[in-house]
């Protein structure tokens, strides 16, 4: 295992506080603007991107 | 909500309500809080870098020197240090000025740990009383000095007051208060917890000689979290450094600062006011939109039969005390569940934060709602109303 996987571990981290936020924003409704969903779908690939790293790493 | 660890809950209150708790508000953390507060939260984390001379605002990396002196500039004094809670920069004043006997001035509406930093150094507090708005005025503060120095011939020791008040969020007349402390020679410290954070403040404008604000409440910070600010004129005598020297070894800790008890608030709590520092400098800028928020709820909030406001109007702040007697607590006269059908009520509608089971005269903040949250909050409170046969004009 190599540093990648916990620097990875904080991405994935940091963008489901980008994710929080966004709740917090929109709550008690979540009605998501455009922009919000399209933040939505970064935060989710990036923590899914980080995930695959991480998996890939501590599998080796 | 599933538990962090046993016993203890996840606090996901943000996330799935609009919290109007009158002191929660501004000190809710933004994003970049948060992520500190993963990456620093170990116990003596802020020391890894920790060098010569060994105190927490010389540490250069992460770079909290550059830190406090950007800190002291945003409030417009000349030092700053960070502080566990605003409780902590009253202490510190306090302790450096006032002896067993002086009187310390302070509000009618002061916090409490006004007075505990006052009795805590044997001091005598004497309040201002309010004029019929409930403020505190400069007249007022130059009157009770008089009566002070008549009746123990001695002038009062600090004037320390609120800039707005824990009680109504009123904006205390602090330029009249600092020019009349001027005029008597007595240093003033200015309250700025509820302030410090969300609006813009600046100290040497203000008249003030020290400043105090809160992380907690005001600066988007963890518990407990202050700023502690000065002018260069006070600064060797509150941040004075320690002259003692162990009686067998000799040993001096000379750099060390006497009233901030050497390193203050280190870890997470400092990295992440460090973290909310851009944002909180951008959104005090954006103070007036908070107003008009504000300001917009308490008309929807009015056109509800028997509200009222005992908080000055228009508001000048989000902290607002409101009298619903004349309303809702007509119905939780009859209510089976008594005030707490409110508290229902609003929780059925995903908002918390009131005083739950208090229907009559209670507290509110807006801060950082954003206007459809805004919106939201107002038309539930009046589709409460409607549902309980109250009239809503």
């Amino acid at each position: 295992m190599t540093e990648k996987a916990v620097e990875e571990t904080f991405v994935a981290l940091f963008a489901l506080i980008d994710l929080r936020q966004i709740f917090r924003d929109t709550k008690p409704t979540y009605q998501f603007s455009d922009e919000q969903k399209r933040q939505i779908v970064e935060i989710i690939e990036k923590v899914r991107h980080s995930l695959d790293v991480i998996e890939k790493e501590l599998m080796k | 909500m599933k538990q962090m660890i046993e016993n203890i809950e996840v606090r996901a209150k943000e996330e799935l309500f609009i919290n109007i708790h009158p002191i929660q508000a501004a000190g809710r953390l933004t994003p970049e809080a948060m992520k500190a507060v993963i990456a620093y939260g170990d116990g003596y984390s802020t020391c890894d870098w920790c060098r010569k001379p060994f105190r927490l605002d010389k540490i250069q990396r992460p770079p909290i020197d550059e830190f406090h002196a950007e800190l002291a500039k945003f409030v417009g004094m000349d030092q700053a240090r960070v502080v566990p809670g605003a409780r902590r920069g009253f202490q510190a004043v306090v302790s450096s000025l006032v002896e067993k006997g002086d009187s310390v001035i302070v509000s009618s509406l002061a916090h409490y740990t006004e007075f505990l930093a006052v009795e805590d150094a044997g001091g005598i507090v004497k309040e201002v009383p309010l004029n019929e708005k409930n403020v505190v005025t400069g007249e007022n503060t130059a009157q009770k000095i008089e009566k002070v120095k008549k009746e123990t011939g001695k002038l009062p020791k600090l004037i320390m007051m609120d800039h707005f008040d824990y009680m109504f969020g009123n904006e205390h007349d602090i330029h009249g208060i600092a020019k009349v402390a001027k005029e008597y020679g007595i240093p003033f410290l200015a309250n700025c917890a509820y302030s410090l954070g969300v609006m813009p403040i600046n100290g040497r404008e203000m008249g003030a000689n020290f400043l105090v604000g809160s992380g907690h409440k005001s600066f988007a910070s963890p518990a407990p979290s202050g700023i502690l600010a000065t002018t260069n004129e006070w600064t060797e005598k509150v941040f004075r450094t320690t002259q003692m020297v162990g009686d067998v070894t000799k040993r001096k800790f000379g750099i060390k600062e006497v009233e901030m008890m050497g390193c203050t608030l280190m870890g997470a709590n400092l990295i992440a006011m460090m973290a909310s520092f851009p944002a909180v400098r951008e959104r005090v800028k954006h103070w007036d939109d908070e107003i008009k928020k504000i300001n917009y709820f308490m008309d929807k909030f009015l056109k509800i039969e028997g509200n009222k406001v005992l908080s000055e109007m228009p508001r000048k702040h989000t902290l607002t005390k409101v009298d619903t007697t004349g309303s809702f607590d007509k119905i939780a006269r009859t209510h089976k569940r008594r005030g707490f059908f409110f508290s229902d009520e609003l929780k059925e509608r995903r908002i918390v934060g009131e005083f739950a089971g208090a229907t009559r005269q209670w507290k509110l903040n807006t801060y950082g709602l954003t206007w459809n949250q805004i919106k939201y909050l107002a038309q539930a409170f009046q589709d409460i109303a409607k549902k309980y046969g109250i009239n809503v004009a």
